[in-house]
């Protein structure tokens, strides 16, 4: 289990996209936090805002996105406003972050080795013969052969090469490792291994993981807890294994149903009608209303907080109160295992 | 039922490598399977197992390298004319996996269904295409307004729903379907995957849906093929094959399937599907599977019927020995 302590802590953190027809707000204040070696999934569609959240909290925002507000406090210290020299002693040792596409991340022309070296280098004066000791064991840690260091990024398999990347962020042991859909170009076999791989580095080492990725099932078995994104706002917060059970959002439980099972009846699913919004034009009231099956009248007109509910956060009004009908179509689903 | 399509000895080799290279990449390699009326096909398979080329030999983007595909009885080989490979087009038309690729982005979305009706139905006059048009686009689950929309103002799911318009024009008998909904967002994919049903159901179409999510296969599809390294390694009815998987490449990939409501499986397989350039004999998932015996290095295996519609490619389990390579 994790213990007591928060290694990250994010609030109200609000992240604007300026374009030249007007402000567009991807992250609206958002708060949470990541204890030390606790796993967080972020899960949610495209265009709800993870990515952004994730670029915000790494502070690699680029134009035309910038921090509108909020505070990122890793292990103490406010992230927000350090220079990029205070900023790159914390990153990569204490703080790394997996992207989504190790094709475009790693360079091309150069190899695994060599970019290996690259970060060491920027981060003391290692001598060769600790680079090249470091670079192995973190090769092995991942389960490749550290022949591989000479290899170029093209001549490794996507799995591989996905695997270099996370051997990479290991390098100075970080204690928080950012992951964006690090397994999505993978093919499931390879995916689950990754993620297994993932699961047995954090549990090994204690570095806490944040993880993003738009297929809650993936992480199932792997986070400890999850959190919901929907329209650049969290949605549900808690733990894991309690939200698969007994999704709380109206929007957590459609994702839920959207995903069909291998096992179990072959039962007709709804998904979720409409489509995500436009963030530039939010609706009024509960920013998921006009999907929401169990919609009344306010909420189109009063827009939630993240209520506290049986030990979860969930932005919405009828939960809060109790009005919420349970749903029966999460019960079937779970009948059905 | 009645068979649509049939392929005989599939196969497709690419040339790899400069002007002299003689190294060829077998993507497909003596694939055998039919489709029949009013049936949804599923081809699942990791990338590079040779899915998209089947797709693309059906859809006769590429000429297959050996082999004959069979539609209605009659071999594509045999179109000549500008006038039959039009016809073929029409009734076997494909949905792409990138909507935003797919769509003309300068023109209203009725601009492709309409082409689509000139040139593939001329015998309609200009009134009736319109209201051909307005009819698919009901069938899709399109207010006849988005005919005049841009590709721009349309969401995924709504421009992978033009897709489906677009091949549903043509009067299909079927539609090759290359991962139409691995682009899209969780809650707007069983949108489309219910569409297939439908289409299959009330516009009795048929359907070769390429993916590699097993999960949706299940939830659409009637039969199961699974392709591994350009050959198939298990086939049959998708419930069969789910519940009773004989090849052990199957029994892999159905461990790996991610499902919450599931324990956990402690299945762990860190192996790498192979690169099919110039291939030794043998059975090509010798490598990764914990049952090979001798001859799965010499032999390579060809399917058998285990059970009824139910055939695989393996030496282990054609001995009748219950295989369990990896439990799920």
């Amino acid at each position: 289990m994790s213990e007591p302590h928060e290694i990250l802590e994010v609030s109200g953190l609000s992240v604007d996209y300026v374009l030249p027809q007007g402000e567009i707000r991807a992250v609206d204040d958002v708060s949470f936090t990541v204890d030390r070696g606790e796993f967080l999934g972020i899960v949610g569609e495209s265009g709800c805002g993870k990515s952004t959240l994730l670029f915000a909290v790494a502070q690699l925002l680029a134009p035309p996105a910038q921090l509108a507000a909020g505070t990122v406090k890793f292990k103490g210290t406010n992230l927000v406003g350090l220079t990029d020299r205070q900023l790159s002693a914390i990153r990569w040792c204490d703080l790394s972050v997996v992207m989504q596409s190790a094709m475009n991340a790693l360079n091309p022309v150069k190899s695994i080795g060599a970019q290996f070296k690259d970060a060491l280098q920027a981060h003391g004066k290692p001598s060769k013969q600790e680079i090249a000791t470091r670079s192995a064991e973190v090769m092995r840690m991942v389960g490749i052969d550290p022949v591989h260091l000479k290899s170029y990024p093209h001549q490794l398999s996507g799995g591989m090469r996905q695997r270099s990347m996370i051997a990479m962020a290991m390098l100075f042991t970080p204690d928080l490792v950012i992951m964006d859909e690090p397994t999505s170009a993978l093919d499931v076999v390879a995916q689950r291994a990754l993620m297994v791989q993932i699961k047995e580095l954090q549990q090994t080492y204690g570095f806490a993981v944040i993880f993003v990725t738009h297929d809650m099932s993936l992480i199932s078995h792997f986070s400890d807890r999850l959190m919901v994104m929907y329209a650049g706002q969290i949605d549900e917060l808690g733990a894991t294994r309690t939200i698969f059970d007994r999704p709380l959002h109206p929007y957590t439980q459609g994702l839920l149903e959207a995903f069909p099972s291998i096992h179990g009846p072959r039962v007709p699913l709804r998904g979720i009608p409409g489509n995500p919004p436009d963030l530039a034009a939010i609706p009024a009231g509960c920013r998921f209303h006009p999907r929401c099956p169990h919609a009344v009248e306010r909420c189109a007109v009063i827009a939630p907080d993240l209520y506290p509910v049986d030990g979860d956060l969930v932005r919405c009004l009828r939960r809060q109160d109790g009005s919420l009908p349970d749903d029966p179509g999460a019960r079937v689903a779970k009948a059905g295992a | 039922m009645t068979e649509l399509l049939r392929a005989e000895h599939l196969t497709r080799h690419f040339k790899i490598g400069g002007v002299t290279s003689r190294r060829s990449l077998h993507a497909v390699d003596d694939v055998s399977f039919s489709i029949g009326e009013r049936e949804i096909v599923a081809l699942a398979g990791e990338s590079g197992s040779g899915k998209s080329t089947i797709a693309r030999v059906l859809a006769r983007v590429y000429k297959p390298t050996s082999g004959e595909v069979y539609f209605e009885g009659k071999p594509l080989s045999a179109i000549r004319s500008r006038r039959d490979g039009l016809r073929y087009s029409s009734l076997v038309p494909m949905v792409f996996q990138d909507p935003f690729a797919s769509i003309n982005p300068v023109f209203r979305v009725q601009h492709g269904i309409l082409r689509i009706l000139k040139l593939h139905r001329p015998e309609l006059p200009a009134k009736q295409r319109q209201q051909e048009a307005a009819r698919v686009f009901g069938v899709v689950g399109l207010g006849t307004d988005m005919l005049q929309r841009f590709p721009y103002e349309l969401s995924g799911g709504q421009r992978q729903r033009v897709g489906f318009a677009q091949a549903l024009a043509m009067r299909p008998k079927l539609i090759l379907a290359d991962e139409p909904v691995s682009m899209l967002d969780v809650s707007i994919r069983i949108g489309l995957l219910n569409l297939m049903v439908k289409l299959r159901d009330e516009e009795g179409v048929s359907v070769l849906y390429i993916t590699h999510d097993i999960a949706s296969a299940r939830y659409v599809a009637d039969r199961l093929i699974v392709m591994y390294a350009g050959q198939i390694a298990e086939s049959g009815p998708i419930e069969d094959v789910l519940t009773t998987p004989k090849h052990p490449y199957t029994q892999l990939l159905l461990s790996a399937v991610p499902d919450p409501q599931a324990p956990l499986s402690q299945v762990v397989d860190r192996g790498e599907p192979p690169k099919v350039v110039d291939p030794v004999p043998g059975c090509r998932f010798r490598w990764r599977c914990p049952l090979a015996i001798d001859t799965c290095a010499q032999v390579t295996p060809v399917l058998a019927e285990l059970r009824a519609g139910h055939e695989v490619a393996c030496h282990v389990a054609q001995t009748g020995a219950d295989v369990r390579a990896f439990a799920s």
